[in-house]
């Protein structure tokens, strides 16, 4: 039996679909190629879940999404994997042109300190413990190597990409409530080789990037992503009172996130505000159109500084050395 | 509203020797949340759980204890019934041997000893009349250990905890799952699994997948509640390399990982069990059916070795209606 079970090409806004067998219980379903990341394939596979929750098929369980993907879960004493795949392929029908997609979005504003003692302190662990020699460590921290990697002049550069764009998250997953974010923005793409091995401690709050995405990290964990700064706590999993106690995981899917630069001492007051309950978190209800990323992306000056910073990456890659 | 006062449950059990990592499971877990990054947790051999329950004349999947290596002692607060499913011998109440999957009348202050397993198999279910009490957390009373959440506290039974039960309403009758039908373990597993999402001819060679299911796989002692981890294996993959996702063939832009994937991290095939990272950025080659998960939760470390056999969606259907049968009462003998 092939793990494929079927495939569909692209057609009028459809990405190219490939549906997949994921057990006697799941299909994974791709959206798009391989490469390169595409941000439009995420807003469809997004658009496909939401359509999926407005109009449910019955035995289809639930659904999570992933960079360019869907698993889909069903009960087999419900619904055969044969019509699971004929069902999303009548709702892929029914997905409109990317221009008109417009997505449930939240806008959330978190502070951000860049190259804080926590991070410090995990790599400086991982540096000790695990390994002297790792190439992506530079004088204690990972930002020198990924401000090296994606060949830009220097830390503040770095942390312009950062702060000059909306990051939209494209999925949740791995741990609870911990978000995978790209940038809205084309221009602040940043690329990360990850960790190798993969660091034993990861403190709560550390905002990391590896492969194209911005993760924050909900948990105290190991990790395998560059470290480069901290903010809030995200996640409110044993329901202490803290102010977003109303929903425990902050960030869902298809929020955008903005972060707004902060020095350590005042993340530090922040994050004892959130403890103490009285910090209240920057969300705006909302909605995103997907036609606004691809006016964005289709602007001329907008397009060619993209494509000149991923050439420069590019070549700057050819430089550096992979951990 | 805590569990206690919630359903009037009272102290059932006091923790002596809580074990290798002793949690409360109950099944089928935190289901329908993995858009926010929950895998379900819940016991990793969902049989002996949900017997265990039954045999108590619980709902199957009520809240049990998942005890991994078998040790374990605790000190009976509250008369009513329990039941042990998993690996043989070595449990006794006050000193006698007391038997396996079948459910056993205990008093106030009785003190129930499980030693460590020898023997095959990896995993026992304590099951007690009423049901575990404590808290659902997104769901699921079943603990969730890195994230800390579930069950009692979020953590592994400690010395000295008291857990508590749900009433058990009413006189119960004692089960007995017919020896017949009990599953039988081994060191030398037969795993049925699925093939892909990532399998031949785009990620691996056919060759490769023939050779995943030809060889005989090492179980490695670093395996736990969140993946069985086995021996490095290297695969000649129908790629060079990932792509943007990172230079290994194996890596691809991250997904939403299938629970009981088969993920080829690199060069090591990890089955990823109930508490695993629920996506990420490596190809699941095989799916355990569904059906057989419950083998997965009585590999032991160290020392189990798997063969995966390849099976359809109809044959998988086949295993489950196979097992539904298993956990209907009527098949069960009354003591």
């Amino acid at each position: 039996m092939s793990a494929i079970i079927t495939t569909a090409e692209p057609r009028a806004g459809r990405p190219k679909v490939t549906y997949r067998t994921a057990g006697d219980r799941a299909v994974l379903v791709e959206y798009g190629h391989t490469i390169p990341v595409d941000l439009s394939v995420n807003f469809f596979a997004h658009a496909s879940a939401q359509h999926l929750a407005d109009h449910p098929v019955r035995g289809v369980l639930e659904v999570a999404p992933g960079l360019r993907s869907l698993l889909v879960y069903y009960d087999p004493a419900v619904i055969g994997q044969d019509r699971v795949v004929v069902a999303l392929e009548e709702l892929h029908d029914d997905i409109p042109e990317p221009a008109s997609i417009v997505l449930p979005s939240r806008r959330l504003t978190l502070p951000i300190a860049f190259d804080d003692s926590a991070s410090r302190e995990a790599v400086n662990r991982y540096r000790i413990s695990t390994r002297p020699d790792a190439p992506n460590v530079v004088d204690g921290n990972n930002i020198d190597y990924l401000v090296r990697y994606n060949g830009l002049p220097n830390r503040e550069a770095f942390a312009e990409r950062i702060l000059r764009t909306e990051w939209w998250n494209a999925f949740t997953g791995f741990y609870p409530g911990l978000p995978s974010l790209l940038p809205l923005d084309p221009r602040s793409e940043i690329i990360a080789p990850k960790y190798n091995p993969a660091r034993g401690w990861t403190p709560e709050g550390a905002v990391a990037l590896g492969g194209p995405c911005l993760v924050i990290h909900p948990i105290e964990s190991v990790g395998s992503y560059q470290l480069f700064g901290r903010t809030l706590p995200i996640s409110n999993l044993v329901r202490q009172p803290r102010s977003h106690r109303i929903d425990p995981i902050l960030i869902h899917p298809g929020d955008r996130i903005t972060f707004v630069e902060v020095t350590e001492g005042e993340l530090i007051e922040l994050r004892r505000q959130v403890f103490e309950g009285r910090y209240d978190y920057a969300i705006e209800p909302g909605r995103y159109a997907v036609a606004d990323h691809l006016k964005l992306g289709s602007d001329p000056e907008v397009a060619a500084e993209a494509q000149r910073r991923r050439a420069t990456r590019g070549a700057a890659q050819e430089l550096v050395k992979v951990p | 509203m805590s569990a206690r006062s919630a359903g009037q449950a009272v102290p059932a059990l006091e923790i002596i020797d809580p074990g290798l990592q002793t949690t409360v499971q109950d099944y089928p877990g935190r289901r329908g949340r993995q858009a926010l990054g929950f895998f379900p947790s819940g016991p990793v051999d969902p049989l002996g759980l949900q017997v265990a329950n039954v045999l108590v004349g619980n709902r199957p999947g009520a809240a049990a204890l998942e005890i991994p290596l078998g040790r374990f002692q605790a000190v009976i607060l509250r008369a009513g019934l329990i039941a042990i499913t998993g690996p043989d011998a070595g449990v006794t109440l006050n000193g006698e041997p007391v038997p396996l999957w079948e459910a056993v009348s205990v008093a106030e202050g009785d003190v129930l000893s499980c030693a460590v397993i020898r023997g095959a198999g990896y995993r026992r279910y304590l099951a007690v009349s009423g049901g575990i009490a404590v808290d659902e957390a997104f769901g699921s009373r079943s603990t969730l250990l890195v994230a800390g959440i579930g069950g009692h506290d979020g953590r592994a039974l400690e010395r000295a905890d008291v857990l508590d039960a749900y009433p058990a309403g009413g006189a119960r009758q004692r089960r007995r799952m017919p020896v017949s039908l009990r599953p039988h373990y081994t060191d030398s597993w037969e795993i049925e699994v699925l093939r892909g999402p990532h399998a031949d001819p785009d990620f691996l060679t056919a060759q490769d997948f023939e050779d995943f299911l030809g060889a005989c796989w090492r179980c490695d002692l670093n395996s736990d509640r969140t993946g069985v981890r086995f021996n490095p294996h290297r695969f000649q993959w129908a790629r060079t390399s990932g792509d943007v996702a990172g230079g290994h063939p194996s890596n691809l832009l991250d997904t939403s990982y299938p629970y009981g994937g088969i993920l080829a991290y690199g060069d090591v095939l990890t089955i990823l069990g109930p508490d695993s990272n629920t996506s990420g950025g490596f190809a699941v080659i095989a799916t355990v059916a569904h059906a057989a998960l419950s083998k997965v939760g009585q590999l032991r470390p160290g020392r189990d070795v798997v063969r995966f056999r390849e099976i359809n969606l109809h044959q998988a259907a086949a295993m489950q209606s196979h097992l539904d049968q298993l956990l209907d009462p009527r098949h069960f003998e009354t003591v």
